[in-house]
This record gives C-alpha cells, structure tokens and sequence, in this order.
C-alpha cells in the first residue's frame, strides 16, 4: 500500500518535471527553466550563497586558529583542515585527545599569566565604555535635546575628531604621557601615565566618543519632550531626567554604543601595544600578552592561537547577549515613530 | 496656600512674543481654565507656571513665593500632559511612586500614598500594569494619579483630555471635577475646548494672540464678554455681529436698526459700533410678547436649516441679495437664529424676527472693547452699564 503509495507519488512528480519533456536539458539549464518559471528560487538561492559565503570568510579564520592551537608543537609546520596529527582512530586506544592538543589552552596561562592581561584589557576596556557612556550621554543630550546657537559646526568638529588616523596622535601623546607630572604625583608613584590604564582609557575615550556622540544624540533627540518635561516636574533636574528616564529608554542606543566601544577598546592594537612596556603588572592588554609567546628563537603559533581564542571569548558572550539590543539599536536608530 | 500669581509675564522667543504682559491672580483651589485658540499662549502660559520655560520678563509666585527662577521640581506643582506622558519603562506603581521615591519617601508611606491615589482615580488591583497594557482612559487616570500623590499645591493640566474620545472625554471631564471637589486643589487647566472650560471652571481665562482678553466666571463670560474676540470665541455657535454706527435714534446699519438713546450707554453719535446678539436672543416676532423688551421686527427670508434635535439653527437673510456665507457672525446681512425644536418654519420662509433688547452687545468697532451688554428702551431708563476689562 505504502509502496504503491510512494511510487504514485514518484509517478506525480515526474510528471510535473515532464510538462516539456521533448527538449533534452543538461542540468544548468534545467535548472535554468525553472528558475524562470520561479523567481523565487533564484532569490533563495542567491539568499543562500551569500549567507554561506560571508559565514564562510567570517568563521573560518575562527576554524583555522582553533585547529592551529590544536596541533601538537611539532607538527606546526604542517597545519591543514585538521590539525596535523590527528586520528580519530587513537580514540579506540582511549587517548581522547585524538592526537591534538588541547591541552595548550592551559599552557596559555602557565607560560604567561595571560589571565592578568586579560583582566587588564577587561578592565581598561570597561572603564573606557563607562567614561564614553557618561560623557557621550551629556553631548548627546545637548546635541539631541537642546537648541543653541553653533550646534551644527560644534557637531561637525567633534565628528572631525573622529576622521583622524589615532597614528597622528600617538607621538604626542607618548610624549606627554612619558613627561613627569608633578600634580600627578600623589596619584602615580612617577607622576607619568606611561605603563599605567589612564594612558590607554584617556586616548581611548576620546578616540571613540562621537561615534558613541553621534548615536546616543540619535536616539535622545527621539525621546517625546513630554516626559522628560513630566520627569522634571515629577521631581528630577535635567540631568535626573537623561539618567532616569531618557537612558532608559534608549537603552538600545546605549546598548550599542556600549558594546561598540568596549569590543573597539578590547581589540585595540596600536596604542595597547605601545602605551606599557609589556608586562602584565604594568597593565599591558592582551594583544602584549599573545605575543609575549614569541620568544628570540621560537614562535608558539599554537599557543598564540589559543591565547587568541580565549581572549575573544569575552567579547564573543558579551555581543551574543546584547545581540538583540544592538540589532534593533543599530536599525531603530534610523526610522523615528 | 496654593495661589499662583502672575505680574507683567512676558515670554518672548526670537521672531515672536508668545505671552504679552500677562497678569493673573489665580486664588487658593480655584479651577481656572485657559482657553483660546491654538497658538495664542496659553500652553506657554502653563510652561512658564510649571518652570519648563523661563519668562522672559515679569514674575510668577505660587503660594505667595517668587517662583520666577526656581526649577520645576521645586514649585510645588504637578502637570497632566495633554500626550500623557507616562514613563513606559515602568510600571503603574513605579510611575505614580516617581516623585516620591525621589524625594526619598520611606516605602509605607509610598505604598499608602499611591493606594490611596489610585484608589480616588479608581484604579485597583493595575498597580503592576506596564502603561502600554492600558487604555487610554486607564493611561489618563495613572497620570492624574501620578500627579495628585505628591499632594501638590497647584495642578496644572494641559489639554489632558485632548487625546480621549469624545464619551471617555465626557466621562473623565465629570471625573475631573469630582476630583477637585474632593481634594480642593488649585487647578490651572489648558484647553480649547470650550464645552470643557464651560462647564468645570470656576473662572475662564481666555487668551488670544498672547493677551489675557478676559478672566472671569463662565457665565459671565458668555453674557458680558469684555470684547468681541471672547464674544465670539464663547458660546458655540458664535454670536451674530453687525457693524454699524450710532445715530441720534440709537444703532444703525444697512439691514439692522435697534432703536436707544445713545447717551445711555455712553457712546457718541457717528462711532462705530458692532452690535452682537446670540443666536438664542433672536425671537420670531409673534414671541415678541414673551420678552420684556424686544426690538422692533425686521422682515428676514430663512434660507438654510439646522436642526439639531434640542433646537433649530436658522440662516436668516435680511436682504434679498445675501447669500449664506460661511462665517455668519462676520456677514452684516445674515442672523443666525436659534429656535425651538417643535419650530414649523421652512426653508425660504418670509417672516419678522426681533431681538431680545437686554441681550444685545455693543462693541466699538475698531478696539472691540465691550461697550455695553443689554440696552434699554428709549423710554425706560438706562439699564447698569458693563465694566469693560480689557487690557487695551
């Protein structure tokens, strides 16, 4: 029954294939009919081939590094799509490694105290995003909320700010940042900012505040003037209300600005890597920790790769959780109700 | 406690003054409404009481304090915003405990207080409602709540109706006034709703082009209008107005002639003079006999009808040429005519009508102060005069 079933069912089919059967087809151009006769497979399909194309460029440098940092150390010179090595086979022996290496993600912190760098970079990049937030949200507020004379010229200069390569400021900066000061003194042992957090969060702060600037004053200039004027009778000054009633329900702009700047801090090479001397005690950030394993005579790619995946993994949590905010904060942002 | 004065209050913006030497003395739980048309300065009026807006010039005290310079919060105010405003990140309880919580209540008397809120806005057992879950009637309810917890000396409220349809805007406006019965609180209220300033207000205030025309009670208002803006603006449908000048016989234009001594009520032959009669004052001249002073009749033809169920307008034309126009009170040839429902006239009917003499308005025609309200006949003697108060 089942089976006459099936076949009747093969028999329809075929039929459907068969509506011009005379002409003999290879198979791009059948499929070439078909797509004309229904656009939108083509639509699917080129759907598809895109979505797998940039999920292919995105995440497979991620493969790549993974299989890197589980190849034994004397196999690095010949990596490929599996980490040299590797048996599925030594599985049955009961080495459940397979012939890889997983145990470098434990090297990563005995060799170095890469935690230590981790928790710097943690920490610079927070406190950089809560200064950003605190100052951003003020200029947004004026920029968004408030009329004055000169607002668009001050706008602009602020986003010119922004156009600079940070390279055109770091010899300055390096330079002021070595110079003793004596005011700093009771709050630095040297009184210079160098190999301290203050000189990577000040650069950073104001290197990625407007681009904050410019999305915070999106999204306060669309909250209605009615409650921030209900917020201000109900008992809050101007400043109460942008922090009890307008950051809240901007909360997706805020959102994103947030995570873009603490994921731009947390990835932020250049200035990380030359405003500390490299050691960890001296609040060097990752990117001194990953490569305080390339020693005078040898490179521990292997090492360095999961160095570099255990420290994307904070940033990796922290857009998946606030996805959804950002999503809707990077496209809210543009449509006003 | 709780009066709010306003001396010489003048807010200007760039191009325009939106408020012009504003005076007002609003006593202690008085409801006083602000109406007017849009634009004409009476929500900035209410922005500059609540301290959203500086005044430009002049002082505002609120219980007898000089408030000019002092922040909202500090006023001893609370505001229902015609858009509502309540805070949509949080819920009934959280908004209406908003000002409490910030001036550090302790957690009883914040609970008792909002019970005891929203229990006079009839709204139990929604305190964990988020405002979006609400109608809008329940939304209007949680803002009054919002603003009567923190027992405030004057409640402002801007057009908080405004946004309601028309039977919750009914319904929330008798709530209104029980609610002012029951707490006994000043309330400043915005509108341009004439049917609300009408019938909650102790006093209306109307405003136009940011000039306070006349504060007085509601009725007084409708009957002795200062000046022919608040005549019109009063009353739906608006008073008939006739230009004319005064001769030795009384009043006189090319359709209309309402005899009186001119001496009487003070105006000089050969002025201008706009006399206004409202649509309920004009009688078909067989009532004649019920009023106890009528004109004398003036043949009319009825051209177009509107019956409205409790009574009937009626377009009258006083000449054979006029056409109804849209705007009745500024057309010297036509009379808008109200009558009783059970009326059998038609439509192109000939008949006379008559006005009721003690509820004729004269204006002078190029200030439009009111003159007088009510005219005698030349042969009695002359009625009270009205005491124009006018600001120009």
């Amino acid at each position: 029954m089942s089976l006459e079933q099936t076949d009747g069912q093969k028999v329809y089919t075929n039929d459907d294939d068969s509506e011009e059967p005379e002409i003999d087809r290879g198979l791009f151009e059948a499929w070439a009919a078909k797509t004309i006769k229904n656009p939108k497979r083509t639509y699917k399909a080129l759907f598809y081939t895109a979505t797998i194309f940039f999920l292919v460029t995105t995440l497979f440098p991620f493969y790549w590094l993974f299989m890197v940092a589980l190849t034994p150390r004397r196999n690095l010179q010949d990596v490929g799509l599996v980490p040299s090595g590797f048996d599925p086979s030594l599985l049955a022996q009961g080495d459940l490694t397979m012939g890889t290496n997983p145990g470098v993600f434990l090297e990563v912190f005995t060799i170095i105290p890469f935690h230590r760098y981790m928790f710097n970079s943690f920490v610079i990049a927070t406190v950089t995003t809560i200064v950003v937030i605190i100052v951003a949200s003020l200029a947004g507020y004026v920029f968004g909320r408030l009329r004055f004379p000169g607002k668009g010229p001050l706008m602009l200069l602020v986003l010119i700010v922004s156009f600079f390569p940070p390279a055109a400021f770091f010899i300055p900066l390096n330079d002021l940042f070595n110079t003793n000061i004596d005011i700093l003194r009771p709050i630095l042992a040297d009184g210079s900012l160098y190999n301290t957090p203050y000189a990577m969060v000040v650069p950073f702060s104001a290197i990625f505040m407007p681009l904050s600037i410019f999305i915070l004053t999106t999204f306060y200039s669309q909250i209605p003037d009615g409650l921030e004027d209900a917020a201000r009778i109900e008992g809050t000054t101007r400043l109460g209300a942008l922090f009890r009633v307008i950051m809240p329900l901007s909360a997706p702009g805020v959102a994103t600005a947030g995570v873009l700047t603490f994921i731009a801090v947390y990835n932020e090479f250049f200035f990380s890597f030359l405003m500390t001397d490299g050691s960890a005690d001296n609040w060097a950030p990752i990117v001194d920790g990953i490569l305080q394993y390339q020693g005078q005579y040898e490179v521990l790619f292997n090492v360095m790769a999961a160095a570099s995946i255990v420290g994307v993994l904070p940033v990796a949590i922290l857009v998946v959780v606030a996805q959804e905010k950002i999503v809707s904060g990077l496209t809210a942002g543009a449509l006003k109700e | 406690m709780g009066n709010v004065k306003l001396e010489h209050m003048t807010k200007r913006y760039d191009d325009v003054t939106a408020v012009d030497d504003m005076n007002l003395d609003i006593k202690d739980g008085e409801f006083v409404t602000f109406v007017g048309p849009s634009g004409c300065g009476k929500s900035t009026t209410m922005e500059t009481i609540a301290g959203l807006t500086k005044p430009t010039e002049g002082t505002i005290s609120i219980s007898g304090r000089d408030v000019t310079n002092l922040p909202p919060k500090d006023r001893g105010i609370s505001m229902v915003f015609q858009n509502i405003a309540l805070f949509p990140h949080m819920d009934v309880f959280d908004n209406i405990s908003f000002g409490l919580r910030l001036r550090k209540y302790d957690d009883e008397e914040i609970q008792r207080r909002v019970d005891r809120a929203a229990d006079i806005v009839q709204l139990e057992n929604m305190q964990d409602r988020m405002p979006e879950e609400m109608s809008g009637g329940q939304r209007q309810r949680v803002a009054i709540a919002r603003a009567i917890v923190r027992n405030p000396d004057v409640f402002l409220m801007d057009e908080p109706l405004a946004n309601l349809d028309a039977k919750l805007r009914v319904h929330m406006r008798t709530e209104l006034q029980r609610l002012h019965k029951e707490l006994d609180t000043t309330i400043i209220y915005v509108t341009h709703d004439q049917a609300e300033a009408m019938t909650m207000s102790d006093r209306i205030a109307v405003i136009n082009a940011g000039k306070l025309q006349q504060i007085d009670p509601p009725l007084v208002c409708y009957n002795e209008p200062a000046n022919l803006f608040v005549a019109g603006f009063i009353g739906s449908p608006s008073m008939n107005f006739i230009e004319g000048t005064i001769t030795d016989n009384g009043f006189e234009s090319e359709y209309v002639t309402v005899d009186f001594d001119p001496s009487t009520v003070g105006v000089t032959v050969g002025s201008s003079i706009t006399l206004g009669i409202r649509p309920e004052d004009v009688y078909e001249s067989s009532k004649a006999h019920t009023l106890a002073d009528p004109t004398v009749a003036m043949p009319v033809t009825t051209d177009v009808l509107e019956p409205m169920g409790d009574e009937i307008f009626i377009y009258l034309l006083l000449s054979e040429a006029a056409e109804t126009s849209m705007d009745t009170a500024q057309a010297n040839d036509q009379l808008l005519m109200s009558t009783d429902p059970d009326s059998t006239l038609g439509e192109d009917e000939q008949l006379e009508v008559v006005l009721d003499r003690s509820k004729v308005h004269l204006f002078d025609t190029a200030s439009g102060t009111a003159i007088s309200h009510g005219i005698a006949d030349p042969a009695v003697a002359s009625e009270s005069e009205a005491e124009p108060s006018t600001d120009d």
